[in-house]
């Protein structure tokens, strides 16, 4: 009879079925969000979801899920819906995603490299770290023309020109003094890869010792070259989640992304222990705790930015006292044919709230 | 003795597929002998009866256990489906329900190759159908109906 074999290696789970086809699920546990969609979507109870609050707040080492070999009969409705990747079904050595007749979730980001001007927005907010943007400046001096004199009979080496100058760019060389050489500064040194031009060491300078002119505002900046910037836009889509934030936030419309999931994410404030586990755990940053604006003010337990919601549920799952609902009123998905596969993505609508397991209620 | 069982089989097969018309060439090749074996065979010669009569029972067992047995003495999932195919008198019609979610248990399980997948549904043809309703009881959803025509 044909078995299934199971292989774990660290908290990633592979089982294997070789007859008429080659079939293997593999789960990988750092892509994994702990959402508990293949769980609910697995027409063989054979998926359960791990104590994911607990491993999100560090508690618990363990791997968000666990699939019984036993029960598994490696169908791949999870891994068609798992909105990160992290089951994938293999047959015949082709991933299923690749194969036309399974169901696909349509999710996407497209960046349009050319419109990024590296502002390094998208870096900052992508809470996967999955964008990285590097860039190369051009040299300060190159966009700055102008002359610098310091008369250094005159000078005093007084050094409020040092203390003044905002580049940076002029110094005295210190000196100490004894009887044979009393000069407190050997030098004045003026660096011109620093010098922006400004003016104010001469504006500051009581003895009138130093000269600057700027050549580029009188006379325009045809002299100089254009500022030009360089850089690269990395983008791994392995870690994206689709949550949105970089579409949102860049200023220069780079990011068209698109979610798996339509729906509504709602919060019951009274409900709320301010326990911060789903703060922990969702992959998109939409939940935080809001700071009153003002003293004394009280406001909302737990803040949510719906934009960047894929409502995968994750930290509906998580709530230990059920204070939050995830409805998932849409499914962006390729056309089913299947009766029985129409039926399964269409279950994941439905709210489930199963009771915690007993390692999510703190084995109580 | 399995040996002279499963001449037996072959006996019965070669005979009944020359009956319905196929060449001796084709015949050896299916089942695996060489082709003055199958000649003999036709023509009545090197069978003892006892093997006849005893194959001639096994193929009138359940279809389940028929296919079995054969399999465990050709140890030739090839040669079996040729030899139950050809020998099997009834004829069964496979249905399968909408619940079927295509994990294609049904598809590793058939010795006979009768079932596949086509979008994510179990598909079983009836001309290879052979009754034996392991598919059936496989199946995780309870999806595979196995009529007797």
């Amino acid at each position: 009879m044909v078995t299934n074999i199971k292989a774990t290696e660290d908290k990633n789970v592979s089982i294997k079925r070789e007859a008429e086809e080659k079939r293997e699920l593999c789960f990988k546990d750092e892509k994994c969000i702990g959402c508990g969609i293949c769980e609910q979507i697995c027409p063989l109870e054979a998926i359960e979801l791990g104590p994911v609050g607990a491993i999100v707040r560090g508690e618990v080492d363990a791997s968000k899920i666990s699939i019984d070999e036993n029960k598994c009969v490696l169908c791949g409705m999870c891994s068609v819906v798992c909105p990160v990747e992290a089951l994938d079904l293999i047959i015949d050595g082709k991933q299923i995603k690749e194969i036309e007749e399974y169901p696909k979730l349509i999710r996407s980001i497209t960046p349009e490299y050319d419109y990024c001007v590296y502002c390094g927005a998208c870096d900052t907010v992508c809470p996967q770290d999955a964008i990285k943007v590097m860039r190369q400046l051009p040299e300060r001096a190159k966009l700055v023309t102008g002359e610098i004199e310091v008369d250094k009979d005159k000078c005093i080496s007084c050094g409020m020109c040092e203390d003044m100058c905002p580049a940076e760019a002029i110094y005295l060389v210190k000196n100490i003094p004894t009887s044979s050489n009393f000069e407190i500064a050997s030098d004045i040194v003026v660096d011109k890869d620093k010098c922006v031009y400004c003016g104010i060491c001469k504006r500051i300078c009581p003895e009138d010792a130093i000269k600057v002119v700027c050549k580029v505002c009188p006379y325009g900046e045809y002299e100089i070259e254009e500022a030009e910037v360089k850089g690269d836009l990395i983008l791994n889509e392995d870690l994206c989640v689709n949550c949105g934030w970089c579409q949102e936030t860049c200023p220069k419309d780079v990011f068209v992304v698109e979610k798996p999931f339509e729906g509504e994410l709602i919060i019951d404030q009274e409900a709320c222990q301010g326990c911060k586990t789903c703060i922990e755990v969702c992959p998109c940053n939409v939940l935080s705790f809001p700071k009153p604006s003002e003293p004394g003010e009280i406001a909302d337990k737990l803040y949510k930015d719906e934009k960047y919601c894929i409502y995968c549920g994750a930290c509906q799952n998580v709530c230990p006292v059920s204070a939050i609902e995830v409805k998932r009123s849409g499914m962006n998905i390729t056309p089913i044919k299947s009766k029985a596969w129409q039926k399964a993505v269409e279950s994941l609508k439905e709210t489930l709230h199963k009771p915690k397991t007993k390692a999510e209620s703190g084995g109580k | 003795m399995p040996k002279h069982i499963l001449s037996g089989l072959n006996y019965l097969a070669a005979i009944t597929l020359r009956r319905e018309g196929y060449l001796q060439k084709d015949i050896a090749k299916w089942l695996g002998m060489d082709r003055s074996t199958v000649s003999h065979y036709i023509n009545g010669r090197n069978i003892s009866l006892d093997s006849i009569e005893t194959a001639e029972t096994i193929s009138k067992f359940c279809p389940h256990d028929f296919l079995q047995m054969t399999n465990v003495l050709t140890k030739d999932t090839g040669k079996t489906r040729i030899i139950v195919k050809t020998l099997m008198k009834r004829k069964f019609n496979p249905k399968i329900k909408d619940s079927c979610i295509g994990c294609g248990l049904c598809v590793d399980t058939c010795l006979m190759k009768a079932a596949e997948l086509n979008n994510l549904k179990a598909q079983i043809d009836s001309n290879w159908c052979c009754g034996c309703r392991m598919c059936e009881s496989r199946c995780p959803t309870n999806s595979i109906e196995i009529l007797e025509v």
